[in-house]
């Protein structure tokens, strides 16, 4: 009796932790690797070293990083892994304040273009255009406006989802099942009514799904952008470990890097399922 | 001034304009009175859904007009509902939400949207289940909560497209029923289409059987047995043969049409 009952908290306990335990598991494979060539020596560890070397002497690493990013090089105020907090922090911002742009404003302009027939043809072919140049050709352009700081940042992270989340939002409006129009106008409803009642939840869920599929190109951008023009940042140690050519600086803030993405698609998950709580968890994708 | 629904000389053409204009339905001309059930059945593709349309106010007749209690319809209104054979329910709302849709479109307070939801819920019989989501719903379940939405905003016609056709068999016979007792009460019109001949004969004040494509009328068959009718009875087997011959003769033909079409 008390023997089932372990075991069934047993399986349960493991059934909350099997995510997790792939999660190690994966990366488990990719660093075994790593380590391996290092012990035979096919990696040299100055080029390449591996995990157990880069994440050995962190507060070593830690001098490097500096929230303010205006001392970049030097063994500045940084130190502590508040520092290191810190600098991941003010990427995170600018990722988070060019998302919540661009997913705001390209459904404000994509409703707007089928929903303003005349603002619609005056702004899609503009659209259709800007948007297959590469949010890097755009970073000239983002110092020139705003010169050096957040602001080009912000503003390069809002470019790389900005046309892309405008045209999804016109794709999906023109997806909305035709049942559900003929209802809403069935029922009443004028077409400002159809657009907020009707159209807008049923386009929501995918474009959040599509916000969630460009949140890495928001990373990478940052990350360029906060190597050229911003001057802190987790793009900016990025860079500085490069010219220093310290291989260990490098890695370890990918892994910070690549760890805070991870970070941001949870919460962007979490999110998606605590706003949009009719769309089933199997269609919510990923991991 | 004539009460209930009219639809005089329609014809409907999608397409017109275009390269291949598609005729649905020619020259139809029916009648529907206050508190009719009229069921329509025909072979596939024949402009059955096209005319219910039509009559909705969702599509324009291209020629030809359909008028309600003596008013020419030229839009929609919760007046006419439609009922689809999918319920398309609004998977962001709860089922009360989706059956008070309407009434709170139109302004209503929230008291009496709560008062109408409960009503209704116990009409259509799903007490209990206002607060859930409509993917949680069974088939079934889903097409009641379609009805008793389109019924929250007191329809003088009900318009319903195969409203059965995704059930099955047992589930399709108690909705039958139910859609009859919540008809008796309501005395709202009823226009139906369905595949289904013993679902007509079920159902039907009046079976109308359309031709192939284009939709014209080939026969009207009133029923005059009470309800609920026995399927088994010598008049009923009777009907079914009849309607069933009728049925057959154009489904025959719109085949070899589409053959044609393809040849
Ligand atoms: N929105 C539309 N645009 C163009 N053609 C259409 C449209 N809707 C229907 N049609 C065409 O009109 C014809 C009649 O279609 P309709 O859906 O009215 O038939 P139906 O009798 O309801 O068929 P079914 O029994 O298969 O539902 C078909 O040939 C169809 O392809
Ligand atoms: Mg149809």
């Amino acid at each position: 009796m008390t023997q089932d009952k372990r075991t069934s908290v047993l399986r349960r306990l493991i059934k909350r932790l099997e995510p997790t335990l792939w999660v190690f598991a994966s990366l488990s494979i990719f660093v075994g690797f790593w380590e391996f060539a290092w012990w035979r020596g096919w990696a040299n560890p100055l080029l390449l070293p591996p995990p157990h070397i880069f994440l050995a002497n962190l507060t070593d690493q830690f001098r490097f990083f500096d929230p303010g990013g205006t001392r970049a090089g030097a063994l500045a105020t940084g130190g502590s892994i508040f520092s290191v907090l810190g600098v991941i922090a003010w990427s995170s911002f600018r990722v988070t304040a060019g998302l919540v742009l661009g997913f705001v404003l390209s459904l404000v302009i994509g409703i707007g273009i089928r929903y303003f027939k005349i603002f619609g043809k005056l702004v899609l072919p503009l659209v259709t255009m800007l948007a297959p140049i590469s949010p890097v050709a755009w970073l000239p352009v983002a110092v020139f406006i705003f010169g050096i700081g957040n602001p080009p940042a912000i503003f390069l992270v809002f470019i790389a989802i900005f046309f892309i989340m405008t045209l999804a939002t016109l794709s999906q409006i023109e997806n909305v099942p035709v049942h559900y129009i003929q209802l809403a106008r069935i029922m009443g409803c004028n077409k400002r009514q159809i657009y907020r009642h009707v159209i807008l939840p049923s386009i929501l869920p995918e474009l959040f799904v599509t916000l969630r599929m460009n949140l890495f190109a928001a990373w990478m951008v940052v990350l360029i952008a906060e190597a050229v023009g911003v001057g802190s940042g987790l793009g900016q140690v990025t860079m500085m470990a490069r010219n220093t050519f310290n291989a260990s600086l490098v890695f370890f803030t990918m892994t910070l890097i690549g760890i805070t993405g991870f970070a941001f698609d949870q919460a962007l998950r979490y999110v998606q399922r605590k706003v949009l709580w009719w769309v089933g968890p199997s269609s919510v994708g990923g991991l | 001034m004539t009460l209930g629904l009219k639809i005089a000389n329609v014809s409907k053409t999608w397409n017109p304009d275009g390269p291949e204009p598609v005729p649905a339905v020619r020259n139809l001309t029916l009648d529907v009175a206050l508190g009719e059930f009229v069921v329509l059945l025909g072979p596939s593709g024949c402009g059955k859904s096209s005319l219910l349309y039509i009559v909705a106010g969702l599509e324009d007749a291209t020629e030809g007009s359909v008028t309600f209690d003596g008013l020419e319809v030229t839009e929609p209104s919760p007046e006419r509902s439609l009922i689809f054979q999918e319920a398309a329910l609004y998977p962001w709302l709860t089922v009360r939400d989706n059956i008070t849709f309407g009434l709170k479109i139109a302004g209503q307070s929230t008291k009496k949207q709560d008062e109408a939801a409960e009503r209704l819920l116990r009409l259509v019989g799903l007490v209990g289940a206002g607060d859930k989501r409509p993917h949680e719903l069974s088939g079934g379940m889903r097409q009641r909560a379609a009805l008793a939405r389109a019924l929250a905003m007191e329809p003088k016609v009900l318009l319903m497209d195969e409203p059965f056709a995704a059930l099955d068999i047992q589930t399709r016979a108690r909705m039958q029923g139910h859609l009859l007792n919540i008809w008796e009460t309501s005395k709202a019109s009823v226009l139906l289409v369905t595949h289904s001949i013993e679902e007509a004969l079920a159902l039907a004040d009046r079976v109308v059987v359309f031709t192939a494509r284009p939709g014209q009328i080939k026969a009207e068959i009133p029923i005059t047995a009470p309800r609920p009718r026995d399927m088994r009875s010598p008049e009923m087997i009777d009907l079914a043969i009849q309607c069933e011959a009728l049925l057959a003769e154009e489904v025959e033909k719109s085949f070899k049409e589409q053959e044609q079409e393809i040849a």
